[in-house]
């Protein structure tokens, strides 16, 4: 019996080339029966992880098939390519250095090596030679040098069914005993089984920007490159004795296994002469010294201390250090974060200051009965979310703290997504332009995978037509293949030796920054350290609106979330109307919806409020049940197994969600208690649910699922039901950990809007842009709450948003003015100069121009967003008196500008500005007015046409037909909704919530997707607080919008100069 | 494409746009000699004193409109005493508007700023200042105006109204290579016919000499009395300007020109003009060089005489599947870009076989090594050497996807006969896959 390795396997980790995941690969070897099969990507490790981790998941089930890790060198300077194996550690090191150096010197994605960069690294390496097609004496002498500096070589040769192939094996055999290096036979494997070959074919085309029509002779001739096994790779080279068990004795000499790389944890944070866990307790103890100043509870004590002991006995206290380590010092220069996750939910996180969750505190004590213990084997996962505005200074001190050398970002893999693979498939396939975007335009925004036939009819054309089942066909091979790699949005690996060392970095597309070749779920599988440090919107909002806060009664001040007081009841209350415009995730149109039938009434309410409008529960039909059950409309059971097992095994597990599956969390333990997974089948579950790297396979758990649940006696119908739900999860998985730290946010942005809507306002808009709605949005719920808002002035506004004294001391609000942000193209340094020069006294329009050196631009900004008015310039007077300034003078360089006070000058009378031009124009400067709204100028022609201001929505009958008019505000097509677009209008009353139906929808798809100003037809429905108005028809009057920039009285001129008065917000 | 999802959509050609309004202005020559391009969608003409000629002002925009709409292009038209008058009344007037002399101010009044050929900020400043007409900045004081936005808004303003003037560039149109003779009595005899087109071939022939230039087609118009115009035409593969050789290929074309009551002129234009080194017979000529001389004028006459499809050349087509990897290419016209030349790797024979020919009694081992004999037309052959296999999967672009196989290959063999006779065969399909495997006889080597 003949023994074999493939020593030669391409994966789609090279880009357009490869055309098996590694992971196929792997198992693909392991069917056939193969010693080992190593993936030699070019110039990249970037799939050896994933053929890694297939190989784990075999050998669990006794499987023997090794995954070695390899590269193939493509050299910048003609050296023949090269398969370099590591044979340990310290090589496999070298070669991730070599990797690194190459890659850092060129630009993104690329890699630029040498010989002699191979030279400084080559000591244990086991290094093929890969011939090239053309076997000349350049070769020969490329092999005798190649020789005379490695001493480990050999010759990769490989039958490609050519017409000459024994010829050329022939001829490479008397190479190999020339030059004394040994032929190893290979099958330069591009996929693992043949009939890949169409795939590779047009990720040929794809790669040389070609038609398959075109391609020709840069196509493969056949589909022989693929694994084959022993027997047959002994036939094949049946004349070369030798060769084919020689690659599997080079496979046994490589001693290298990526498990090696594990546990590198940094050690920064641990002082000298301590060890790690001990630092640990001690500043956990000091911790619960700093957040009990009146005592440490006998409950904290003792779940600190059990968290502290299970902690040393997985070793994870270097893990805990270094998220305490980075958040202490965001602490210290006062940057606002939270840590969520799995491990986050902890009391030791809670005392280290990681998160804000006080276990003490009644309600929130739910949240700690499950902890790492139940993550057996995978390191505990913590994300910490910073103000965005001030991540960057975060990153950079983790840079600092442990060096560029030792510290980077990880990778993102980007994946073949349905419409740019339909795209790509299709124009390799020669499909024209009309007919490639008419297929992918049949999926919509990021959700199918798939492209039903149904969808394809709709647009004109045949799916079993050849051509188009050929593109289909081939794009859904195509899904999930990894495109290129970017960087992650703040992953942070951290290791204990050189970073270089462990696995290769290179160049990010933006300057300066670097990224390594994996991605978070390597890091995962390998146990490395990583930390994420990520940005978050309404951290900074929270931040800013601390810094707004008045003291409080008794002196003290806000700054941590944690200040904030508890359980406040009309918090809750404000909630429960579904008043939560600005409030954190709970701002959306559904989630508003969803909040008068939830009627949150404490903490863990809106933790189940944050995750119940999900993909995942909206899919597996899991929030009626849900609701019903929490309104008393259906009694709470929980269902039983058959009598041989624990009768309340679900309720401990879904007690707290009234027997309805939520969260991602309950979903696994269903798995595994209820269908009686396995640790292996829970984590290959989790996995596939989390990428799209195994589309399919979530299915193949499907069945071992309801079966699983069935077999203990379960309802099938539940089980099935709670499968649907883990698929929905799959895309869009929400866990419990993470609904509970987006929770606090929750309720701590919901008690500012409640008790101080004016700081509110104020941190919202200088927080810009974040969240679901606009400027003007956030104003108008403001004023309606009772805050005055002032429009910007020259004389009164900073940059930000700011809060002004109280004109009269009984108020409780203070007024808003609005910074000289919300003016568009106004620059931050502009507006600090003029700042300065009004301190220094500036008060006309020339001071200003002369001292703050306004350029002309900045200053024509200001008088078209009416900020001169204080000083007696209204828009159009300032307009003329600021390019007045500018006079002849032309050049902007020169900054300031000359004054010429004393040039007399005929007066000009400008024509009178009407209040909706002023409105007009406050919006196209400002994005809002404060004048008025500008649907206030239709109300008499809207009233003519029996349409009822959004107002009058609350008192309407249910089920009534009416018509309502307004700006669009937002527009929104969620994957969930089949093909339902929810629009928001805003007319000068309120908001009106529309329902636009698929069939509404189609017949009116360029007006509901482009209007701007919209009359809808339809008929109201109510429940509850909940109003809609489901549309039947509409009338399209954005191209009155435009009037009200005409003169009053006049006919309209014939002008070009329009523009959209508003832009809304539309999600896909 | 979401909005409207049947949307055609087209590269934006900035380039060919630009070219298409240099072409129409050469055509506006008929109009007026002065045309000047308005980058990038519109022309000046300056129509002083040939008005008349159509009868009036009213009568030229009339007959411009006809013609433009005859060739599908949308316009907009406007006639007034300034090119800046006319420019604002035909971008933002009415469509055919005819300023009376010294009446464009009136005109322009209701018009916005932005008819000023403003740089567009501006003129949006201009408007938000409630200046929305041109009437009422006209009533601004200049001087403040000015400082304001600046002395070139002055200057559009003044020379719309004709207070300044305005210098247009204009293009003077290329000069067609086109010709032309004219008869003083109609003629129709086919000698006469003959001779003119000679005559008229020499008189362009000598321009193109004259300024080394060749023609790569030539299209002979005969003008008749009755108005119509057919005409001949005929291409070379070489650019030329040879008037014998030219004339001999439109000779018998001729019998198809019905002179119907005689032709008063006839002209010749050529296409596809470019430079042409003089051709001197050099003593030491190559004789490739003399090949392509003597080849080009017969191909031009049989493609001429048979039809450009009847006479092509074979190139080497990229393609691994043998009858497909050679392509018919027109003899006329120009050489086909270099193609790859065949890959030396894959050997094929001298004679392909337009059908392959089916093999008996073929012997070999499985699953594939190289047939040890075969039978082919009766007569038994025995293999003493080959070589072998290449596999050619088959190009499953052109099928149904699901009936694609990975047993679609053919494997090829050059084999040599105890006779030396050098085969080249291939058995299509794999052992042991579905349909039994048959044996073909593709093509013999030498």
């Amino acid at each position: 019996m003949t023994r074999y390795a493939e020593l030669q396997a391409t994966s789609n980790f090279s880009f357009l080339r490869g055309a098996s995941h590694p992971w196929e690969l792997v198992t693909g070897a392991d069917a056939l029966g193969l010693e080992a099969v190593g993936i030699c990507d070019r110039n990249s490790l970037a799939g050896v992880v994933r053929a890694w981790r297939q190989m784990r998941d075999l050998q669990k089930g006794g499987s023997r098939v090794r995954a070695l890790t390899g590269c193939r060198l493509d050299f910048a300077d003609g050296t023949p390519s090269l398969l370099v194996y590591p044979s340990d550690r310290e090589a496999y090191g070298r070669l991730t250095a070599l990797l690194t150096a190459g890659q850092r010197r060129a630009e993104k994605g690329g890699c630029e090596l040498h010989w002699e960069d191979l030279l400084l690294h080559a000591e244990g390496q086991l290094v093929l030679v890969v011939p090239p097609e053309r076997l000349d004496q350049a070769f020969e002498g490329d092999l005798r040098r190649i020789r005379g500096e490695l001493p480990d070589v050999w010759l990769a040769a490989a039958r490609r069914y050519g017409a000459r192939d024994l010829q050329r094996l022939a001829r490479l055999d008397a190479l190999a005993q020339a030059s004394a290096i040994p032929m190893a036979a290979t099958n330069d494997v591009l996929y693992h089984g043949p009939e890949r070959r169409p795939l590779q074919d047009v990720l040929t085309c794809i790669r040389e920007t070609c038609t398959i029509h075109e391609a020709g002779l840069r196509l493969a001739a056949n589909a022989e490159r693929h694994l084959k096994p022993a027997s047959e790779m002994a036939r094949l080279f049946a004349r070369f004795p030798g060769a084919v068990e020689r690659s599997a004795e080079i496979a046994e000499r490589i001693g290298f296994d990526l498990g090696q790389l594990q546990y590198e944890y940094p050690d920064e944070p641990v002082p000298a002469g301590k060890t790690a866990i001990q630092h640990l307790r001690d500043l956990s103890w000091a911790g619960a010294e700093w957040r009990y100043p009146k005592g440490v509870p006998d409950k904290v004590r003792k779940l600190v201390a059990h968290e502290l002991d299970l902690i040393e006995k997985l070793d994870y206290p270097n893990y805990f250090l270094t998220v305490h380590d980075i958040v202490q010092w965001a602490r210290s220069q006062d940057i606002l974060c939270q840590g969520r996750g799995s491990a986050a939910n902890s009391c030791v996180c809670y005392c280290l200051g990681v998160t804000a969750v006080d276990p003490t505190q009644p309600d929130q004590d739910l949240l700690f009965s499950r902890f790492i213990s139940e993550n057996r084997d995978e390191p505990p996962d913590i994300d910490v979310d910073f103000e965005h505005a001030r991540r960057e200074e975060v990153m950079q001190y983790v840079y600092r703290r442990y060096g560029r050398h030792r510290a980077a970002i990880v990778a993102t893999v980007i994946h073949y997504r349905p419409r740019m693979a339909i795209r790509q498939v299709g124009k390799a396939l020669g499909l024209t332009e009309d007919i490639t975007a008419a297929l992918a335009n049949t999926v919509w925004g990021s959700y199918g995978d798939d492209v039903p036939d149904e969808h394809i009819r709709q647009t004109g054309l045949d799916p079993a037509a050849p051509e188009i089942r050929r593109a289909t066909t081939l794009a859904q091979q195509l899904l999930g293949f990894p495109r290129h790699l970017s960087q992650h949005v703040g992953g942070y690996v951290l290791t204990k030796r050189r970073l270089d060392e462990t696995v290769p970095i290179g160049n990010a597309a933006m300057e300066d920054r670097t990224f390594i070749e994996w991605d978070k779920d390597d890091i995962d599988a390998l146990k490395l350290m990583k930390v994420d440090v990520l940005a978050l919107g309404m951290l900074t909002a929270l931040k800013k609106s601390f810094d707004l806060l008045p003291p409080r009664p008794d002196a003290s001040r806000i700054t941590d979330i944690a200040h904030i007081p508890q359980g406040d009841p009309e918090v809750y209350e404000m909630l429960c109307h579904a008043d939560s415009v600005g409030v954190f995730q709970v701002e959306s149109r559904a989630q508003m919806s969803m909040l008068p039938r939830l009627k949150p009434r404490k903490f863990y309410d809106l933790v189940i409020e944050v995750a119940i409008v999900r993909p995942g529960p909206i899919q597996g039909d899991m929030v009626h049940p849900y609701l019903k059950r929490r309104d008393g409309r259906e009694a709470v059971s929980y269902p039983r197994p058959g009598p041989d097992y624990p009768q309340d095994e679900m309720e401990a597990i879904l007690g707290k969600t009234l027997g309805v599956p939520l969260f991602q969390e309950q979903a696994m333990r269903v798995a595994i208690v209820g269908a009686e997974f396995s640790d292996d089948d829970a984590d290959g579950l989790r996995r596939s649910m989390a990428t799209f790297r195994n589309v399919g396979t979530v299915g193949n758990y499907g069945l071992k699922f309801v079966e699983g649940m069935a077999r203990r006696g379960y309802d099938r119908e539940f089980a099935e039901r709670c499968f649907k739900q883990i698929e929905g999860f799959g895309s869009y998985g929400f866990p419990e950990s993470h609904a509970i730290s987006f929770a606090i946010l929750v309720y701590a942005s919901a008690w500012v809007k409640r008790h101080h809507p004016d700081a509110f306002l104020a941190s919202l808009l200088n927080s810009q842009p974040m969240g679901f709605y606009q400027p003007a949005q956030l104003v108008r719920d403001a004023r309606e709450h009772g805050v005055e808002v002032r429009p910007p002035d020259v004389m009164f506004s900073h940059w930000d948003c700011t809060i002004e004294a109280k004109d009269d001391p009984r108020e409780r609000l203070r007024p808003v003015r609005l910074g000289l942000r919300q003016i568009k193209g106004f620059k931050e340094d502009d507006a600090k100069a003029l700042v300065a020069a009004r301190e220094a006294g500036a008060d006309s329009i020339e001071a200003f121009a002369r001292r703050a050196r306004l350029s002309r631009r900045a200053l024509e900004l200001l008088a078209e967003a009416d900020a001169f008015r204080s000083l007696g310039f209204p828009r159009r007077e300032a307009l003329w008196a600021v390019k007045g300034l500018a006079g002849e003078w032309g050049a902007e360089t020169h900054a300031p500008l000359l004054l010429r006070q004393s040039l007399k000058e005929a007066q000009v009378e400008l024509p009178f500005m009407s209040q909706p031009q002023h409105v007009a124009e406050d919006y196209r400067t400002t994005s809002l007015s404060l004048k008025d709204h500008p649907v206030r100028f239709f109300r008499e022609e809207l009233a003519r046409q029996k349409v009822v201001p959004c107002s009058a929505l609350k008192t309407v009958r249910d089920r009534r037909r009416l018509a309502v008019g307004g700006l669009v505000l937002v527009r929104q097509r969620p994957g969930t909704a089949k093909g339902v677009v929810f629009m928001t209008l805003e007319d000068e009353t309120g908001i009106a919530n529309i329902v636009v139906w698929r069939d509404a929808f189609e017949a009116n798809r360029r007006l509901v997707m482009t209007s701007a100003f919209l009359i809808v037809h339809g008929q109201v429905q109510k429940e509850g607080e909940v109003i809609h108005v489901v549309a039947e028809r509409f009338t399209d009057l954005s191209g009155r919008l435009s009037e009200l920039r005409e003169d009053q009285g006049q006919i309209a001129a014939h002008s070009k100069v329009t523009g959209r008065l508003i832009r809304s917000r539309d999600f896909h | 494409m979401a909005l409207v999802p049947g949307l055609i959509t087209a590269e934006a050609e900035p380039e060919a746009d630009a070219q298409a309004l240099t072409a129409l202005v050469d055509w506006c020559v008929r109009f007026s000699p002065a045309v000047a391009a308005d980058r990038p969608d519109g022309l000046f003409l300056d129509i002083s004193g040939v008005a008349h000629l159509w009868g009036g002002e009213g009568e030229l925009l009339a007959d411009f409109r006809a013609r433009l709409a005859a060739n599908g292009l949308p316009f907009r038209l406007a006639i007034a005493d300034t090119p800046g008058a006319a420019w604002a009344l035909a971008h933002h007037g009415r469509d055919g508007t005819i300023a009376p002399p010294n009446g464009q101010g009136e005109l322009l009044a209701h018009l916005p700023p932005a008819a000023l050929r403003l740089d567009p900020e501006a003129a949006a400043q201009i408007e938000r200042l409630g200046l929305r007409r041109l009437g009422q900045l006209m009533e601004i004081p200049r001087a403040p105006l000015g400082r304001r936005f600046g002395a070139a808004t002055l200057d559009r303003l003044d020379q719309a109204l004709g207070r300044t003037a305005e210098a247009l560039a204009f293009r003077r149109p290329a000069t067609p290579w086109v010709d032309r003779l004219a008869f003083f009595e109609p003629i129709s005899a086919p000698e006469d016919m003959a001779r003119v087109t000679e005559d008229v071939t020499a008189k362009l022939c000598a321009r193109l000499e004259a300024e080394s230039q060749g023609g790569r087609r030539f299209e002979v118009a005969f003008h008749r009395v009755d108005g119509k115009a057919p005409a001949i035409a005929v291409g070379l593969s070489l650019p030329g300007r040879d008037a014998r050789r030219i004339a001999r290929l439109l000779q018998p074309k001729l019998e198809t020109v019905d002179p119907g009551f005689g032709v008063e002129s006839v002209t010749i234009a050529a296409y596809a003009v470019e430079p042409v080194g003089g051709r001197q017979v050099r003593i030491e000529a190559g004789l490739e060089a003399a090949v392509e001389d003597g080849l080009a004028p017969l191909v031009d006459r049989l493609a001429n005489r048979l039809g450009p499809c009847a006479v092509w050349r074979a190139a080497p087509f990229e393609s691994h599947v043998p009858e497909l990897s050679a392509t018919r290419t027109p003899a006329l016209g120009a050489p086909p870009p270099q193609a790859q030349p065949w890959n030396r790797e894959a050997p094929r024979p001298v004679r392909l076989f337009r059908r392959p020919e089916p093999l008996e009694q073929v012997v070999a081992l499985l699953p594939d090594d190289p047939p040890i004999q075969f039978r082919w037309r009766g007569r038994l052959h025995r293999v003493q050497r080959a070589e072998g296999p290449e596999r050619i999967g088959e190009e499953w672009w052109k099928g149904d996807i699901a009936d694609a196989s990975i047993t679609h290959v053919r494997d090829y063999y050059r084999v040599e006969d105890a006779e030396g006779g050098r085969f080249w065969l291939f058995r299509a399909g794999l052992y042991g896959g579905g349909d039994a495997p048959k044996w073909w006889l593709h093509g013999l080597f030498g």
